[in-house]
């Protein structure tokens, strides 16, 4: 942890386990943004990951922003800021191809 | 633990929760596993939620030996805990890591506790994240009494749910018949869990059981579903990515995080071979595992979720949907 910002503020998330290297580390940012942006498109809320910033940008159509630490954040803060919970088991995720879905 | 699991502690001090009713034979247990020096070098907590501890006096060969009583720990004591643990780390980083010094914490609960919260409040505390790794949540069972708790108790149920590694005692004096049928329900309330037997704390084999003996059909308590607990099989093909995995499983633990129980498996990752393990919400520290050779016979990327109240085909379908999604 840094001793001036206090980042990180607990050690690696358990969802960033899978990637050691910086280069994997990296990519595994960009491909969660990109997953992220692509589930919540449905909730109204876009997701972003430049792998600058620490942290997981969030944005509502509506213009409400936030910064959250890890994808454990995600949820609650999209919960927050749409009034709607993300449940992976909503039709819109389970339904045959072709109706509904993400 | 395996020598697999150490890198993983990164200096950490492991944790070992010893949970179980009340009576349950935790502390005839845990005497009998620090005299034979299971834990190696352990400090041991031990909760009463009685004022007056009596369990110390029993536990009295323990080196660094604590007793948090007038509470339990995992709810009203919980302060207490935190606190307690602090020093432990405390103490342990003041002294040289050439020297010896404790790597384990022992952790045996009061009877009323709950294992999940302990664990979470753990994980929640920022000083104790960087020092303690939960590495595994040990449930005592009553081999007499266990079915009668289970009825009626939910708090039984919820302790065995959590459970990492369940081992019955009183296995001497239970019946036959009785016995099969507490080790059928008990593998349906969590079907992850190794089951072994101790008389009075010493490791003993189970008795033959009768492999028809069916489950008891438990009622349902207040605030319990009464949905069956199964467990599914994911298989996670070459293009599911661990990233998008975790995308799914985090979402799905916070909105399910009462039907998932249990999350297990080993995924295949730029990292390496990770061992994921969750107890509803709480995602443990994935160990990073040694490769295989070509003898090793364990299936990669295959991860059991047992759970209660959806359709198994639904997890993959929606864990399809999510690793499609963003191309």
């Amino acid at each position: 942890m840094c001793s001036i910002c206090g980042f990180p503020a607990a050690p690696g998330h358990w969802t960033e386990a899978g990637a050691s290297e910086a280069p994997d580390r990296l990519r595994a940012r960009f491909r969660r943004g990109q997953v992220l942006n692509a589930v919540l498109r449905s909730y109204g809320v876009s997701a972003h990951d430049g792998g600058v910033v620490p942290g997981i940008q969030l944005a509502s159509f509506s213009g409400a922003q936030s910064i959250v630490p890890d994808l454990e954040a995600v949820w609650p803060e999209v919960e927050r800021l749409t009034g709607r919970v993300v449940d992976p088991l909503d039709p819109r995720f389970t339904a045959p191809a072709g109706v509904g879905g993400a | 633990m395996t020598a697999s699991a150490e890198p993983a502690s990164e200096g950490r001090l492991r944790l070992t929760v010893v949970g179980g009713y009340l009576g349950s034979g935790k502390t005839t247990w845990l005497r009998h596993q620090l005299f034979e020096r299971a834990f190696g070098r352990a400090e041991v907590l031990v909760n009463e939620a009685a004022e007056t501890p009596v369990d110390d006096a029993l536990l009295a060969g323990a080196e660094g030996l604590r007793v948090l009583s007038g509470g339990c720990v995992c709810c009203t004591a919980r302060d207490d805990l935190i606190t307690a643990l602090r020093a432990l780390c405390d103490a342990r980083s003041q002294r040289d890591s050439r020297g010896p010094r404790a790597e384990q914490v022992v952790l045996e609960t009061s009877g009323l506790a709950d294992p999940a919260p302990i664990v979470e409040a753990i994980r929640a505390d920022p000083v104790l994240v960087y020092h303690i790794v939960v590495s595994e949540v040990v449930v005592i069972v009553d081999a007499l009494h266990a079915l009668a708790q289970l009825r009626s108790e939910p708090l039984g149920r919820q302790q065995i749910e959590t459970a990492d590694r369940l081992i019955l005692t009183k296995v001497d004096v239970a019946g036959p018949a009785d016995l099969s049928r507490l080790v059928a329900t008990l593998r349906r309330i969590n079907p992850a869990a190794p089951i072994s037997a101790a008389i009075l704390g010493t490791p003993a084999d189970l008795p033959p059981l009768d492999p028809d003996a069916a489950a008891e059909d438990l009622p349902a308590l207040d605030g319990t579903a009464a949905a069956p607990v199964f467990p599914a099989r994911l298989v996670l093909d070459e293009s599911t990515d661990w990233t998008a995995f975790a995308v799914w499983l985090s979402a799905l633990l916070h909105a399910r995080g009462d039907d998932v129980l249990r999350v297990k498996g080993v995924v295949r990752t730029p990292a390496g071979r990770l061992l994921l393990q969750a107890v509803r919400r709480v995602v443990q520290s994935p160990e990073i595992l040694p490769e295989q050779g070509p003898e090793g016979g364990r299936e990669d990327g295959t991860i059991v979720v047992i759970g209660r109240g959806y359709e198994a085909a639904d997890l993959s379908t929606s864990l399809r949907r999510f690793t499609r999604a963003g191309g």
